[in-house]
């Protein structure tokens, strides 16, 4: 969806340091301390879990940690609210089936 | 287990918590604050649109930055927050667990102050769990906080104030909202806010609602359709729309389960379930207070005058502060409290269709449906005068407490009197100088400078300008009506920033004599185009 350079009223956006992570292995880059949805929204990914009876996609929804709709695996752990979790470099992100990194 | 004493913790470092802490600490009290999140201020720094009120309310000021006086008068008085610490437990003797790190640690408190604020509602249709289907908060963090865009074409569901502000919000990030509806029959915010949102070409789609999230991964459309008296779609009345993004803005909830479970005596309102508290927030639980949201939803400016109120009770409950000196305060805050609870949107209205204003003037029926004024009805208001001479036109049609514009006008041109509701009168007398102050001042930007035959048959319209690219003197551009429908070709004369606009452009066009009374927005030609 992209990132916004500059705005009206809260001027050029800060910059940050680009770092590569891993999304289901496959190597994407996003700034560092950024929530990892910000990330993966600007590499255009949208769906970050299925649940685990109905197989239905599920994304961001409140982006402020209390819905817990966008949980993902990130290095190797279920369940990581990607809304409020800091991208580091080299993080591991999965799409997350039920809870696990494999689809069952 | 260490269990560590405070006179008093305080739950959510939100403009309530920050400012009952801040109130305590200046009479000695020794607060700490545990907020879940990693940034303190709640979600003012998420707020980019100038305050309503009066100047004691900050108005005028953008929420982010009254966030970070906030944050600075915190930190003058020694208020301790702790960030990442969710609060999991509050006991009805005043314990509280909290979740740090991987631990849980234990506290107790002489005095507790939940202020927990609230959480968005959501709404049922086809497809509504989709990727793509977000809330108006979560646009406002993407776009605010973390400069990403929600997405390119979104629709917007809810007309509060929250639906109004997030959708001008999301195009000035630079996103086209393609719809905003509402299933009910008329605008629940400002109409201030609503016009902002309509003179962008904005439509509005009341009485409708979302039938269908459309897309197998994620969101690719919208269906809405109008509502009947049933509540039901009507047959036939569908309408589609290609969007990646829906935003949902369908109210609050108090975030009052700690409350609850502390054992404070709680009711089941319209407005949600909140503790039953008194005015100066105490619960039915001795020493156990809640403000802001969580004890009944409004806004950020009341939220901060609540937490004050609370702050200064619970520094006297505590012995810091003598009994008059409480009270002295409280009557000072309940009066500016009071303020802010006048006018149509008051809590005591809520509900109510409002059909006339205090002044006697009939509401405009078009803004309550269709977002803008209508050029019939805009003439009736008061700040609407005809001059040839320059002067302010002022498009506020709704009693709302705020005042600033009258501050603003050094040459006394507008008045609004001691009744802060009162819609502000232009005073013909008094001669308008056309320095823009009273443009820029107008939290929703509702003033606009007229002035005609700066040369034969054309005069200047000055209006507010929240977008970028900023146009450029001697650009030729399209002026939309109030509606946002392009109503002539306009050349832009003058652009004007300053600090004491706050990052309001005044945008100056000349468009013909005869529109004057109809342009009120600026579009570059090439992304305009007439029916």
């Amino acid at each position: 969806m992209g990132r916004i350079e500059n705005h009206p009223i809260l001027g050029a956006s800060p910059e940050g340091k680009l770092v590569t992570f891993y999304y289901n292995g496959k190597p994407m880059e996003g700034m560092e301390g950024e929530p990892i949805m910000a990330a993966l929204k600007v590499n255009g990914v949208m769906v970050h879990r299925y649940t685990a009876k109905t197989h239905e996609p599920r994304g961001v929804f409140c982006a402020i940690g209390r819905c817990t709709d966008c949980v993902m695996v990130v290095d190797g752990k279920p369940n990581i609210r990607t809304c409020i979790t800091p991208l580091k470099a080299g993080m591991k992100v999965e799409t997350q089936y039920g809870v696990s990194a494999k689809e069952a | 287990m260490d269990i560590r004493r405070y006179d008093m913790i305080v739950i959510g470092a939100g403009p309530a918590g920050l400012s009952a802490a801040i109130e305590a600490a200046k009479h000695g009290v020794k607060p700490i604050v545990f907020d879940e999140n990693a940034r303190p201020g709640g979600q003012l720094f998420k707020q980019i649109h100038k305050f309503f009120g009066s100047k004691e309310h900050k108005a005028k000021i953008r929420g982010f930055k009254i966030g970070e006086e906030l944050l600075a008068e915190a930190e003058k008085f020694g208020v301790e927050v702790v960030l990442n610490a969710t609060v999991v437990g509050l006991y009805p003797d005043k314990e509280v667990t909290v979740k740090i790190g991987e631990e849980i640690q234990h506290f107790k408190g002489d005095s507790i102050l939940v202020a927990t604020g609230a959480s968005e509602n959501m709404v049922n249709f086809k497809g509504w769990t989709l990727p793509g289907v977000i809330g108006a908060g979560a646009a406002q963090t993407m776009m605010n906080l973390h400069h990403i865009l929600p997405g390119k074409k979104v629709l917007m569901l809810g007309s509060g104030n929250v639906g109004l502000v997030v959708s001008f919000q999301l195009m000035q990030a630079g996103c086209e909202v393609v719809a905003l509806c509402d299933a009910a029959p008329r605008i629940g915010g400002y109409g201030v806010h609503a016009a902002k949102v309509a003179r962008c070409g904005v439509p509005f789609y009341l009485s409708h609602t979302i039938i269908e999230a459309e897309g197998d991964e994620y969101v690719t459309g919208v269906t809405i359709g109008e509502v009947g008296p049933d509540w039901k779609i009507i047959p036939g009345t569908e309408k589609h729309f290609d969007v990646d993004t829906i935003c949902l803005a369908v109210g609050l909830s108090p975030m009052s389960q700690l409350l609850d479970q502390a054992g404070c005596q709680m009711k089941d309102t319209r407005g949600g379930f909140v503790p039953a508290c008194d005015a100066e927030g105490q619960t039915s639980v001795p020493g156990i207070y809640a403000a802001g949201d969580v004890s009944g939803i409004e806004e950020a400016s009341s939220a901060m005058i609540e937490g004050r109120i609370s702050g200064i009770t619970i520094a006297e409950y505590l012995g810091f502060a003598e009994k008059e000196e409480k009270e002295s305060r409280i009557s000072e805050l309940e009066a500016q409290l009071d303020t802010l609870r006048q006018g149509m949107f008051a809590p005591a209205n809520r509900g109510k269709k409002i059909e006339k204003t205090e002044e006697g003037i009939a509401i405009s029926e078009n803004l309550l449906v269709k977002g803008f004024v209508s050029d019939e009805e805009i003439g009736r208001f008061p700040g609407v005068t005809k001059q040839r001479k320059i002067h302010p036109v002022m498009e506020c049609t709704q009693n709302i407490p705020c005042n600033p514009c009258q501050d603003a006008c050094k040459r006394g041109c507008i008045s609004i009197g001691s009744n802060i509701t009162s819609l502000p009168v232009v005073d013909k007398e008094h001669e308008c100088i056309g320095c823009g102050l009273c443009v820029a001042s107008c939290s929703g930007q509702a003033i606009f400078l007229v002035e005609e035959d700066v040369e034969p048959g054309y005069g200047e319209v000055t209006m507010p300008y929240e977008f970028m690219p900023l146009p450029v003197v001697g650009e030729k551009g399209i002026a939309c009506g109030r509606d946002g429908k392009a109503v002539c070709d306009c050349e832009v004369t003058k652009v004007r920033t300053s600090p004491a606009f706050d990052h309001t452009n005044l945008l100056t066009i000349k468009v013909p004599n005869d529109m004057l009374m109809k342009a009120r927005f600026y579009r570059a030609k090439k992304e305009a185009a007439y029916d």
